[in-house]
């Protein structure tokens, strides 16, 4: 049999993010979910499997394009300080609230 | 149909519920055992893990089936498992042979899995409703089990070549024996008066031989159409002794004692 090698990611609880959980060899599509089901399901810890051949994934791992070498703190919110003014909106939403109980 | 529960059954129809569950649990605990004699050497690490598994879910499904029989008869369930010897067990003599090669036990469990398929449908519908019950949730893992077995099968069976022979030879040998997965029960009778068992077993052998024949025509040619046997569940065989001798190891060494 010639092997492909499938990557498997599972869902632990619905709504959850879908995590990579590892991969399995199988010779096809078929056997590929039988074996992601027996080993990231067979005791019950999943709701929901996403079997994707390895070679469908396209990936993107070059330093120069995610990691770019120039300075990046401008892009990043940290300069901008929201807290007080979300203080200040729960406390109106919660007085618009407490005006209005019966909605 | 009535419904009813075990503890209002009478003596009669308490024997007849008893020998059908015998029958489906020895069945499902016989398979598991020798399925779970690949763990280790199956052809590849990933089927090794689903043949264990599987394997593992027949033994789940024997243990359900004996400690509902061991509640009808006030028995022991782990004593019905292990504590009988190997002329006391019922299970079809499909599953008197041993392991055999990767092509034989695919063969088998193919010949099993749509054989229990077409049983566990009829049990589903049952008049006694904790066997119904049972029946149904059995059905959803064994729908999962069904669809391996089918995907093996037809993978040996297209591929050709070394595979697809060792499979034809593997039907050939375990055709006449898979009948008996559909071997008339001594209660029959009883069991279909009461809606315990909702069609008697030569409909449901029917049902299964329509269905399984055209895909098995297609890998062994000419197998015979055979009607299940008498002691189609009380034959056994020395394959099936040592098995016995294997599983009942741990039990024999003490006797009683509380795991």
């Amino acid at each position: 049999m010639t092997e492909r090698i499938w990557e498997v990611f599972r869902q632990e609880a619905d709504g959850d993010p879908m995590v990579h959980a590892g991969n399995v060899n199988a010779p096809d599509d078929e056997l590929a979910v039988h074996y992601a089901r027996e080993l990231y399901s067979r005791r019950g810890e999943s709701h929901r499997l996403w079997v994707v051949p390895r070679d469908a994934i396209t990936e993107l791992g070059d330093p120069d394009l995610l990691r770019p070498p120039f300075d990046r703190t401008h892009k990043k919110p940290g300069g901008y300080i929201i807290k007080h003014k979300l203080e200040a909106a729960k406390q109106r939403a919660a007085a618009e609230a407490g005006e209005a109980p019966d909605g | 149909m009535v419904e009813q529960s075990a503890v209002t059954l009478d003596a009669t129809a308490r024997g007849a519920l008893a020998e059908l569950l015998l029958s489906v649990a020895d069945d499902e605990f016989v398979i598991g055992f020798w399925d779970s004699e690949w763990t280790g050497i199956a052809p590849m690490l990933e089927e090794d893990v689903a043949t264990s598994s599987i394997a593992q879910d027949e033994i789940g499904h024997a243990r359900a089936l004996y400690e509902m029989l061991a509640e009808l008869t006030g028995d022991d369930a782990d004593r019905i498992a292990y504590g009988r010897d190997a002329d006391g067990f019922r299970h079809a003599s499909l599953l008197n042979h041993a392991r055999g090669d990767w092509a034989f036990s695919v063969a088998r469990r193919y010949l099993y899995e749509t054989a229990d398929a077409v049983r566990l449908a009829a049990l589903a519908r049952s008049a006694d409703p904790s066997l119904a019950a049972l029946a149904g949730k059995m059905r959803r893992e064994e729908t999962y089990h069904l669809l391996h077995a089918d995907a093996w099968l037809s993978r040996l069976a297209e591929g050709g070549g070394e595979g697809r022979e060792r499979l034809a030879a593997a039907l050939s040998v375990l055709w006449a024996d898979a009948q008996d997965v559909f071997a008339p029960l001594a209660s029959e009778e009883e069991l279909v008066r009461s809606g315990m068992l909702p069609e008697p077993m030569r409909a449901l052998h029917a049902e299964w031989h329509s269905r399984v024949r055209p895909i098995l025509d297609a890998v062994a040619a000419d197998l015979p159409a055979l009607a299940p046997s008498l002691d189609g569940r009380t034959r056994r065989t020395d394959d099936f002794r040592w098995l016995h001798g294997e599983f009942t190891s741990v039990y024999r060494s003490e006797e009683g004692a509380l795991w």
